[in-house]
């Protein structure tokens, strides 16, 4: 195995060698977050102190050349005292930090690969990843992300939310559901963001050759996810509260997240079709933490801007459609283009349907980018009709509405058994 | 022959024990039950049971706090939580079960769930 580093620049790799062996590692992946990272790096300083003020811990910023002065807020906020506010002491091994601009592709993936590099080069037992955009981190959530790890042997550490019941639509309608049917494990968040994970669980990936993939790109959550799920890691979650964070208007422009996630979880239909196919059902996650009564920020969505997008997207796409979608699929869908503007439904089924279509003819289409492109629109008709299903509903009644859509997808699965044999998926 | 499904239903009431052991026995299930969930743990190791029916308001230990102690030792353990009251879904701690039944005269849904476990979990 190469043991070379490939995303971490070599002064930052001698600065790390310098350091010796660190217990856990904290990495905090960013690109233009001055605004936010700062808040995000002393909650970890704090959460070190309270929970880990006897453990060697350092802390990598991996950036992807900010120009708002990013990093040059990182350092400083590590080199601080300790607010005396926090009500904790100095830890007897104080936390040692590294502000790195990463190599490779731009994007969330090569910025994990420089921490996983990191993280190898320290031997690191433990390590957590924070996005830079949160806003409600608190010093507990290194905790939740680390204590499975070190203490009770998990592998991968997934986070479980509080979230709004129209934050994280991808998550809900195809990642979370997708993933779930496929490999037969129910892990809520699996492109949440924060992770912790072993150091034995960082070799592997950098064993992986996927670095010029979407995986360096916005691909990397679910190819973390899905990784340490074939490979038998053993995976719990961590209740960390609301996820408070720079939300988006699923209607507003998602278009590359959008395809670097689906392009990798369907990528890696492929490569695993020997782990998931006898896949049956699915099996719940281990969960720790502390429930609290949070209140996830409310979301204001743009339904008619969505119907938009649906019908447009859809008529300018419809002969293609036409080209790999089974015929009931096809028809069934002209049918919900036909009662627009009021989609009054988006049956479930056939919104599971769809994923599977896409999902097999992915594995042999020649221009993947537009498949992934023609697939937002009827996400976002779907999307639609999951809104006004749910309107009404709190976010717990709403996620009654989610787990209603796996177990569809799980029952559904011998369809993308059949998709995968007529399309030609067989490896 | 193949060997009879063990199932282990943890209830502190006595007349729903009975009824899960009367009904889940007719259904060709081996059926083992407990009133004291602080014995679940022992209970478990010695029945080796192949899923667990876990009542969620019982006064010794909650069956959400032993949820998490038998997820602790038996990772993948299925376990189907039972109650009278459709809110405990809202704690956190309850999607470690396998399912969330409420509990009500008919065992239909229940015996559909069980049924649905042993066919996709080996």
């Amino acid at each position: 195995m190469d043991k070379g580093c490939f995303a971490l620049p070599d002064e930052d790799r001698a600065f790390l060698e310098s350091l010796g062996e660190a217990d856990i590692l904290i990495g905090i992946p960013s690109f233009n977050n001055a605004e936010t990272i700062g808040h995000v790096v002393e909650a970890v300083r704090i959460g070190h102190a309270r929970y880990y003020p006897d453990r060697q811990v350092v802390l990598i910023n991996s950036d992807g050349g900010s120009t708002d002065g990013t990093r040059e807020v990182v350092l400083p906020t590590l080199e601080r005292d300790i607010p005396a506010a926090s009500l904790v002491k100095k830890p007897e091994k104080p936390m040692r930090g590294r502000s790195v601009i990463y190599q490779g592709i731009p994007g969330k993936g090569s910025a994990f690969r420089a921490i996983f590099e990191a993280a190898r080069v320290l031997k690191a037992k433990a390590c957590a990843v924070f996005d830079s955009d949160l806003r409600s981190i608190t010093p507990e959530w290194v905790q939740l992300l680390v204590a499975p790890v070190l203490e009770k042997g998990y592998g991968y550490v997934c986070p479980f939310y509080r979230r709004h019941k129209y934050d994280g639509t991808i998550t809900n309608s195809i990642a979370y559901p997708l993933t779930r049917a496929l490999y037969g494990r129910r892990v809520r968040q699996p492109i949440g963001g924060d992770f912790g994970f072993s150091g034995e669980l960082v070799c592997r990936y950098l064993q992986k050759d996927v670095w010029e993939t979407d995986v360096a790109r916005f691909g990397i959550d679910i190819w973390m996810t899905t990784t340490a799920m074939v490979e038998g890691f053993r995976i719990c979650q961590s209740f960390m509260g609301a996820k408070i964070h720079d939300v988006k208007d699923p209607g507003a422009d998602l278009g590359p997240m959008f395809e670097q996630v689906v392009g990798t979880i369907f990528t890696l239909m492929r490569e695993n079709d020997g782990k998931w196919k006898s896949v049956v059902g699915s099996r719940p996650t281990a969960i720790f933490g502390f429930q609290s009564e949070v209140s996830p920020r409310p979301l204001r969505v743009d339904a008619k801007r969505m119907i938009r997008k649906f019908e447009e997207g859809f008529d300018e796409n419809r002969p293609y459609y036409a080209t790999f979608l089974s015929d009931d699929c096809f028809s069934k869908l002209s049918e919900v283009r036909e009662m627009c503007p009021e989609i009054a439904d988006f049956p479930k089924v056939l919104w599971v349907k769809t994923i599977y279509n896409f999902a097999a003819r992915y594995q042999v289409e020649p221009d993947r980018k537009r498949l992934l492109g023609s697939l937002i629109p009827l996400y976002f008709g779907y999307v639609t009709s999951f809104i006004r299903e749910t309107e009404a509903y709190d976010d717990y009644r709403a996620e009654e509405v989610v787990e209603e859509l796996c177990e569809i997808y799980e029952d559904t699965k011998p369809y993308l058994l059949q998709q995968w044999r007529e399309k030609g998926c067989e490896g | 022959m193949e060997a009879k499904r063990k199932i282990l239903a943890i209830d502190d009431e006595e007349d729903i024990r009975f009824i899960l052991k009367e009904e889940l026995t007719d259904e060709g299930y081996e059926v083992h039950t407990l009133g004291d969930p602080t014995q679940a743990l022992d209970k478990i190791e010695e029945v080796q049971p192949d899923l667990i029916l876990l009542d969620i308001k019982m006064p010794q230990l909650s069956g959400i706090e032993l949820l998490g102690l038998i997820r602790d030792k038996y990772y993948d353990l299925p376990v189907i939580l039972l109650t009278a009251y459709n809110s405990f879904k809202r704690d956190i701690a309850s999607v470690a079960c396998d399912h969330y039944v409420v509990k009500s005269g008919d065992l239909t849904e229940l015996k559909e769930r069980i049924k649905k476990i042993f066919r996709t979990r080996v």
